[in-house]
């Protein structure tokens, strides 16, 4: 079967970071090719890269035997590629058919001289289409009246209704229920039965078991290799994914834990309706590192925040050092011995028009010696400041007075990190500690997780990235779904059995 | 890019910005409307001139018997008392994340109810002046704490609630003084006694005969007060915390909830004194059917100062010199009094642009760094 795309040798780099390093594919007309890795392992890059988002650093793009060069998203699309984000890009107070037509919209004259626009025509044409793939989408109907599901078949639209050949997916699952992935499914295969070619990025083994023709398995911005999905084995195409050189990894020196620190019994948590947490239970002990691993999206934010106390639990009871925390509020925690480096730290970490010595002051601002009777004392908080930038080496303009939003990502994240840390609480929760940032400042704050570690604090951490937990972590929980389907100590855990259990294969 | 620069050189950074962008948006709207006069066939340094003395600030060629350029000042300190109340009003609303654009409902409110409650009674000044202002402060504070119960229990929209507030008020308000409390011949509200007036009356200041508007100590002490509430007080910190980010002081454990009630109640009851002050200080009487212009000047006045208590006292008194060098002006040019509002127009259009010129600074600023 001939190439409809190939891309060859392509190579893009971001500031400390390679995504696409040296990347060559073949896609054959009418497959569904699947695209496999872990978070960060380059998926999205390249496929932006072929939808015109990024341009290549190296390397070139071949269209049907043509090398080309893809400028745009509308030059992509001209040349029938289509893409559907994971998040989509509608509008919400238009209907369906008029977020289809949005840019290409069909311009008639009304007697010759009004301009409109002919919805009628566009109405039925998009009916049809849906019906002819089993969509099952109402084209009048507002997009702010449809759900995911429903949406996400309005992005698909879009790209048939401009006549889109090759059909790049980003995570189209990810926002689904079961049901409506099972029906997702289908619609791939309808739509592969019709001759398209379907490219789709996931990291779910069970999807690309059940549709793919062919995966190719990225691995930290390098192709591992392309292969056959019928004769590839589940539990290998993981082993592929996480790669093997992490076993070179030491994890951290063995030490004697304490006294249970945190202890989590049957805890669940329901967000509009859906399980997102279901029925875990682990304890951290004092001295120990518990990290939890598992594929972004399947429940460790959730987990997070419901042992914060920033959202309800829907079963079960959190313990913190004997109290019973399942009901407290979260300063009640905080204060009982908690410390949470959240996985967003822009939207709730910092506040980002605050300066510096604020920001470092969050946990302790209302107490004395930070303010007495209601008012704060100055002189207090900028000594405090500067001992926390001086102790954790936060580079910043203006000491204490430089306005957060102005600093680096490494250094916002290191302020939340000393500002938590500082609170020498029993039990730390950090949760995609080191996302996003260089090298430099990775080890800088693994170092100070682990100097934690030594003091005796119980850690609780929450990583996508195996080789981070791989070094850092005592004890691995590997959640899938919301469930935690293995805890073990990490040295009796294989980076293939963390791998299996991660993407589902075991459960 | 390169424009942005320039702009950057001439603005300089977040400190100078704060000042630096309140006196471009005028400056640019000062030549604005110096190109409006000039087309319309008027000097424009007469306008600003005639604007300045009207307000006091200049003195006039000649005065009427017994005034000076001192009963003009004074009048324009009584004008500018409400302004900064007001403003000071949106102030705190807008760091708690709230647009408060009610002020104006919540001050007829608490004009009414001091009038009806104090305003005509026979109380010695002594305890008269001290509860007109404790109740127009509670009446106030109900009002704006009844729309951040509305924003926090229900989520409802406070522009929206505060917005139909205005309405509702007016009109019942209107009712009341068009059946019981109307002066036959003003068609106003019955003007309130002397001793509970807010701005004292007739007062000779050498030669001159002027009002006496005392309060004026109280709107400038009440936006230092502010200023340190916000910046250096837990409850303000709270307050700026839920304003900035909803999410983050969930985080920290500041209630959301608690602080939109906090910061309305607080915006009420400061649009309260703005309405005492107003109706029972600059006036002695409510028109009904209409609501003062000076709530929804406010909000500009309060963007123009920066949202900064002490930016507003000074951009309240721009305002407000403004709009009370406006008669004269009109007279002295003979052109339309409308035209004052216009410059006032520009002044906020170009002050609104300055928000948007430091956003673009900021923006630029950060991917540079």
């Amino acid at each position: 079967m001939e190439n409809i795309i190939e891309v060859k040798n392509i190579t893009k780099a971001f500031p400390g970071i390679i995504a696409n390093n040296d990347i060559s594919l073949e896609i054959r007309r009418g497959e569904i090719y699947a695209l496999l890795g872990e978070n960060g392992a380059g998926k999205s890059t390249l496929m932006n890269i072929l939808f015109g988002l990024y341009k290549p650093d190296r390397g070139d793009i071949i269209l049907r035997g043509e090398r080309v060069i893809i400028s745009s998203p509308a030059h992509a699309a001209s040349m029938s590629i289509g893409m559907v984000h994971q998040h989509f890009r509608l509008v919400e107070d238009f209907s369906i058919a008029e977020n289809i037509v949005l840019g290409i919209e069909p311009k008639h004259r009304f007697l010759g001289i009004l301009p409109y626009v002919g919805m009628t025509s566009v109405n039925r044409k998009i009916a049809q289409l849906s019906r002819d793939l089993g969509l099952d989408v109402d084209p009048e109907m507002k997009v702010s009246d449809a759900g995911v599901s429903i949406r996400q078949r309005v992005e698909i639209l879009k790209m048939l209704y401009r006549n889109a050949e090759i059909l790049i997916f980003d995570e189209p699952t990810a926002m689904l229920a079961p049901q409506e992935i099972a029906y997702l499914l289908k619609i791939l295969k309808n739509l592969k039965e019709q001759g398209k070619t379907i490219i789709l990025i996931t990291h779910k083994l069970s999807e690309v078991k059940e549709i793919a023709d062919r995966c190719g398995i990225l691995n930290r911005g390098r192709l591992i290799g392309v292969y056959d999905v019928a004769s590839t084995s589940a539990s290998d195409m993981a082993a592929y994914m996480v790669g093997r050189e992490l076993d070179d990894e030491l994890p951290p020196p063995p030490q004697d834990f304490g006294d249970v620190v945190l202890d989590v019994s049957n805890m669940s948590v329901a967000q509009r309706g859906l399980k997102c947490v279901d029925d875990v239970s682990f304890s951290v002990r004092a001295g120990e590192v518990f990290a939890i691993a598992g594929v972004d999206g399947n429940g460790q934010k959730e987990l997070a925040d419901a042992l914060a106390g920033l959202i309800d639990v829907s079963g079960g009871s959190i313990m913190l050092s004997g109290q019973d925390m399942t009901r407290a509020s979260v300063r009640q925690r905080i204060e009982a011995g908690l410390s949470y480096v959240p996985e967003d730290r822009h939207g709730i970490g910092l506040i980002l028009d605050f300066p510096l010595r604020h920001n470092l002051a969050l946990r302790r601002y209302y107490v004395s010696p930070f303010c007495v009777n209601g008012v704060f004392k100055e002189s207090v908080f900028d000594d405090f400041s500067t001992g926390l930038i001086e102790n954790f080496d936060i580079r910043c303009g203006q000491g204490g007075h430089t306005v957060t939003r102005s600093m680096s990502g490494g250094n916002q994240q290191k302020a939340i990190v000393a500002r938590e840390i500082e609170l020498a609480s029993k039990l730390m929760i950090f949760v995609q500690p080191t996302r996003g940032l260089d090298i430099g400042a990775t080890r800088a704050i693994h170092k100070h997780i682990m100097r934690q570690r030594e003091a005796g604090h119980a850690i609780f951490l929450i990583s996508m990235e195996l080789d981070e937990i791989r070094v850092l972590a005592d004890t691995i929980g590997v959640i899938y779904d919301g469930r935690i389907n293995r805890i073990a100590p990490a040295r009796e855990l294989s980076t293939e059995e963390i791998g299996e259990y991660m993407m589902g294969v075991k459960v | 890019m390169k424009i942005k620069r320039l702009l950057r050189s001439i603005i300089g950074g977040e400190k100078r910005q704060a000042f630096i962008i309140p006196l471009l948006a005028i400056f640019c709207s000062l030549v604005v409307s110096a190109l409006l006069l000039l087309s319309m066939g008027r000097n424009p340094f007469v306008a600003f001139q005639s604007i300045l003395a009207g307000a006091g600030v200049l003195a006039k060629p000649n005065y009427a018997g017994g005034r000076g350029m001192v009963t003009d000042i004074m009048m324009t300190l009584a004008a500018l008392t409400p302004m900064i109340f007001a403003s000071l009003a949106v102030t705190v609303a807008f760091k708690g994340g709230l647009f408060n654009i009610g002020i104006s409902g919540q001050m007829l409110f608490s004009g009414f109810l001091a009038t009806i409650l104090v305003g005509y009674s026979d109380l010695p000044s002594y305890v008269a002046i001290p509860l007109v202002l404790i109740v127009g402060a509670v009446a106030g504070a109900l009002v704006g704490g009844l729309i951040g119960i509305l924003k926090s229990k229900f989520n409802i929209n406070e522009v929206v609630s505060s917005i139909m507030l205005n309405y509702i008020i007016m009109y019942v308000i209107s009712f009341f003084i068009l059946t019981r409390y109307v002066d036959s011949i003003t068609r106003n509200s019955s003007a309130i006694n002397a001793s509970a007036r807010l701005v004292f009356q007739n007062f000779m200041i050498g030669p001159y005969r002027a009002v006496l508007p005392v309060f004026i100590i109280l709107a400038i002490g009440a936006a230092i007060a502010i200023k340190f509430f916000l910046d250096r007080t837990r409850m303000g910190f709270d307050l700026r915390t839920v304003g900035l980010n909803t999410q983050a002081a969930r985080y920290l454990g500041i209630s959301p909830q608690l602080n939109i009630m906090f910061a309305m109640t607080f915006s009420g009851a400061l649009a309260g004194i703005a309405g005492v002050m107003h109706y029972l200080g600059y006036n002695d009487m409510i028109p009904p059917g209409s609501l003062s212009s000076i709530g929804f000047d406010a909000i500009a006045v309060a963007l123009l100062g920066n949202l900064n208590p002490i930016g507003t006292i000074f951009a309240a008194a721009l305002i407000t010199v403004i709009s009370q060098g406006t008669t004269y002006m009109s007279s002295v040019l003979d052109i339309q009094r409308e035209i004052a509002q216009v410059i006032t127009g520009l002044i906020l259009l170009f002050s609104a642009c300055g928000a948007f010129l430091r956003q673009l600074l900021s923006r630029t600023g950060e991917r540079t760094e």
